[in-house]
């Protein structure tokens, strides 16, 4: 009988090119298996006047390929009971394929000629501009949306990746021609810089194998850099955009963080999920919504990429409270920065987030998660076995300090959206 | 040749003295556990005044009771690394926890403490209503919310799917502390309730532990069945929203049958034709199946000629008669009628010509995958379960799947003709205001 195999444990193969190989056990019992390709494909790449580019490709890419159109694409997914799922980030370009674990050879050469041999249709890139201009719309009319667009852009000034919110603006989407798009997955979708990922029950020899034989032509090219220019002060500080007749007013204090490689990082996660990241337990939930009924949602975000992060504290409340809720994000957010968390707060979150790691094994598709995120991250085979040691390393006096880096205050904004100018009650 | 059966976990199942069932699904690998409580209580138990009272009570479960005080339900599962939550539907309430699996005995002591004796005070329920109102709130942000409370609106008039699972506003605003106390003691209890639980635990232990905390509990839980019935709709009814938006969006909504009524599963085909989406079945890691599906009859018709951004169908599993939906949102510079013509010939064609014989050997292949990963990890599994042991009982997953499967060309064309009639259906255009966007 083979020997359980530990999913949190990693196996880095021999690189194929530049392009590395990933293998993480599927959890066992698992009958399906995961494979993702990430690469530096994200819209911080998008080349000025052709902002959309990265999501664009992205779109176009998941849709057709040469061999198949985009009907054929998904039926031959449908028939396969698999899914093809993408997304993109400041940074990176990801495409996931999911799908039944004794299929995965057959399926892990679709998602390379998905990534190898996209179409990039006429009617097909006409039909996604539509779609990204009516998001553009939606960005701008939804107060979530438009609450996040308008805090990246306080935050971060022009030419930061993190700025934008990769969607282009009207003119910039009709640029983005045929040939612009296939210049910009020839330079991004490559084997330097990136990934690709195998969550399986298969060996690494296999898995290895079957990569070189499907991703072997993506070639040794070299990654392109992305750059963070310097942050500037941040004026104003507050920012309200009154979008009359909603329901609902988004409030979000936040600003730039730290990178996931930052040392830094095991503090600013356990202060993050004291602050908000881990409702139940945390501040902000607790006081917004449990003691004051101020809100449905309130909570707090870290996003650490590879070259820096965003964070944020987060509610939705009503057009009468909202003035309620704005200082009280504002307190909690000085108070993780100004004072040490206590020794029972500290330990409640840590278990937690130490106890719940079985829980990201449930399936093949949440331990492929952890995987993708390590891969993506170069960080070591063991990072996730080696995560629960690392957190109860960090004292009260870390988690304060990483607060002070992660939540940067001299950098925050507070951006309130929604329908601020109506009359309070109701 | 692919198993006619839902390949599901193995299965351990009885009822207790005072009514409540009981699933047990071991899965000796798993790491976690998964206890689900669903509850036989949903919208469909309210009435007028009282709406959203399901849904509150859902919320006062985590508010206190004996032995949890408040917010003590979120430390002891999220303490240990758990997850919670739960969720009110027109025709069920369930709650969950998932846990890793040496703590299981903590979700199980909650659910038995909670079942019966949630103690929702005055207090509590005050302060809970402004919660309440905020989640509202949250959703009407959305005109897929507006539009779609408005069309059931309008194409029921008695059935209480009529209202949304949130309430009304003003019901929100007025309902007391005692009417949900009323509420909670009038359905929730044993008998309306199915306990699921699965994951890595030893199925005896278990079923040991249950009896012991659970069989204590008084044989409660009144009646839940709907006494209303839905006349059939005479003449299409319509009715046009406006508000913030980006571009005109359409719904169109026709009665469509019962979970256990014989013609679901040609609905459900229909469904999938048109929409792309083999609910229940679904081939994902979720539930469901979230995108785009460019080879479904909606896709090709609306969206691939530039007339929507998006465009889908919507069967939703009910215990009484519902509605099959289509959805779309225009693509800029296309009105709402022009949408709605386009709606018009693609189900004027299915009614004509029925499924093709590809359509129907694709919706084959994609349910058999579909159903064949529909059971992987604790908390999917303890979804599932419940889901239609609560709509039905386990074994009917198989005479779902089974029907599905049979359903000829012949048949789901009858069920287009007999479904999409034009005089007994409800139509909701919503428009943009301030131009397309408003922003």
């Amino acid at each position: 009988m083979r020997k359980t195999e530990d999913p949190l444990q990693l196996e880095y193969g021999e690189n194929i090119g530049a392009l590395r190989v990933v293998r993480q056990a599927a959890p066992a019992g698992a009958a399906s298996f995961s494979a993702t390709y990430v690469g530096p494909a994200g819209w911080g790449f998008d080349p000025p006047g052709e902002e959309g580019a990265a999501r664009l490709v992205n779109q176009l890419v998941a849709t057709a390929t040469r061999r198949r159109d985009r009907v054929a694409l998904a039926r031959r997914l449908d028939r396969a009971g698999a899914t093809l799922a993408r997304q993109t980030s400041p940074e990176a370009g990801e495409l996931t394929l999911w799908g039944p674990a004794g299929d995965w050879v057959e399926l892990l050469e679709l998602l390379s000629e998905v990534v190898l041999e996209p179409r990039f249709d006429p009617e097909d890139l006409a039909r996604t501009r539509r779609q990204m201009l009516e998001r553009q719309l939606r960005q701008q009319s939804q107060p979530a949306s438009r609450a996040e667009f308008e805090l990246t852009r306080a935050v971060f000034p022009p030419g930061h990746p993190y700025r934008e919110s990769g969607l282009g603006d009207r003119r910039s989407i009709a640029r983005l021609t045929r040939s612009r798009l296939e210049r910009f997955h020839r330079e991004h979708y490559t084997g330097g810089g990136a990934s690709v990922i195998v969550t399986t029950s298969a060996p690494l020899s296999a898995v290895r194998r079957a990569v070189a034989s499907h991703f072997g032509s993506l070639g040794p090219r070299s990654a392109p850099s992305l750059r963070l220019p310097p942050l500037l002060a941040v004026r104003p500080r507050r920012v309200t955009v009154d979008l009359p007749g909603r329901s609902q007013v988004e409030v979000r204090v936040g600003g730039p963080s730290i990178p996931q490689s930052s040392p830094d990082y095991p503090g600013a996660y356990l202060a993050n999920e004291v602050l908000g990241g881990r409702p139940l337990l945390a501040r902000l939930f607790q006081r917004v919504r449990e003691q004051n009924g101020l809100a449905y949602h309130a909570s707090s975000h870290l996003d650490s990429m590879r070259l820096g992060g965003i964070w944020s504290a987060r509610a939705g409340t009503g057009a009468d409270r909202w003035r309620k809720v704005v200082p009280m994000l504002e307190e909690e957010v000085a108070r993780i920065r100004r004072s040490r968390v206590g020794a029972e707060e500290l330990r409640s979150v840590r278990e937690s987030s130490i106890g719940e790691i079985p829980l990201s094994l449930e399936s093949t598709a949440d331990a492929h998660e952890l995987a993708v995120d390590a891969a993506y991250h170069e960080l070591p085979p063991d990072y996730w076995s080696a995560w629960p040691a690392r957190l109860r390393d960090v004292t009260a006096a870390d988690v304060r300090r990483a607060a002070v880096r992660a939540f940067d205050a001299a950098r925050s904004v507070t951006v309130v959206v929604g329908p601020i100018g109506a009359r309070p009650g109701r | 040749m692919v198993s006619e059966r839902v390949p599901r976990p193995r299965l351990e199942q009885f009822r207790l003295a005072n009514g409540l069932r009981v699933v047990l699904a071991p899965q000796p690998e798993s790491p976690t556990a998964s206890v689900w409580v669903w509850y036989r209580v949903g919208s469909k138990n309210e009435h007028p005044g009282i709406t959203g009272a399901s849904h509150w009570v859902e919320h006062m479960l985590f508010q206190g009771s004996p032995r949890y005080g408040k917010g003590e339900i979120d430390r002891a599962i999220v303490g240990v690394g758990g997850q919670l939550n739960a969720f009110t539907d027109t025709d069920f309430t369930a709650y969950f926890s998932t846990v890793p699996r040496e703590h299981l005995g903590i979700p199980l002591d909650i659910e038995s403490d909670r079942m019966t004796r949630a103690l929702i005070t005055d207090v509590e329920v005050q302060r809970e209503r402004t919660v309440i109102h905020s989640e509202r709130e949250g959703n009407e942000n959305w005109p897929e919310f507006r539009t779609e409370e408005e069309l059931y609106q309008l194409a029921f008039r008695v059935h209480p799917y009529r209202w949304e699972v949130l309430g009304r506003r003003v019901d929100i605003e007025r309902l007391t502390g005692a009417e949900l106390r009323e509420y909670y003691r009038r359905f929730y209890g044993t008998r309306n309730a199915v306990l699921v639980v699965a994951g890595g635990f030893d199925a005896r232990e278990v079923a040991r532990e249950v009896r012991r905390r659970f069989s204590a509990l008084p044989d409660s839980g009144g009646e839940v069945a709907v006494a209303e019935v839905e006349p059939p709709s005479v003449g299409e009814r319509r009715s046009e929203l406006s508000g913030p938006g980006t571009t005109p969006y359409l719904e169109i909504g026709w009665r469509s049958p019962a979970l256990r009524d014989p013609e679901t599963p040609a609905t459900m085909v229909l469904d999938t034709i048109l929409g792309g989406e083999s609910r229940l079945f679904s081939a994902g890691s979720g539930w469901g199946r979230a995108g785009e599906h460019p080879s479904a009859r909606l896709y090709r018709s609306l969206v691939d000629p530039g007339l929507a951004v998006r465009a889908t169908s919507e069967w939703r599993p009910r215990e009484y008669p519902g509605l099959f939906t289509i959805q779309a949102q225009a693509a800029k510079g296309v009105s709402a009628d022009r949408l709605e013509s386009a709606i018009d010939g693609v189900i004027a064609r299915l009614c004509r010509s029925g499924p093709t014989r590809t359509e129907l050997d694709d919706l084959r292949a994609k349910v058999r995958r579909g159903a064949a990963l529909a059971y992987e990890g604790a908390s999917r599994i303890g979804f599932r379960l419940g889901y239609f042991s609560v709509l039905g009982g386990p074994e009917y997953e198989d005479e779902l799947y089974r029907s599905l499967l049979r359903v000829t060309a012949g048949e789901v064309r009858e069920r287009a003709r007999d479904m999409f009639r034009r005089d007994a259906r409800a139509v909701v255009q919503y428009h943009p205001t301030g131009g397309e966007a408003d922003a």
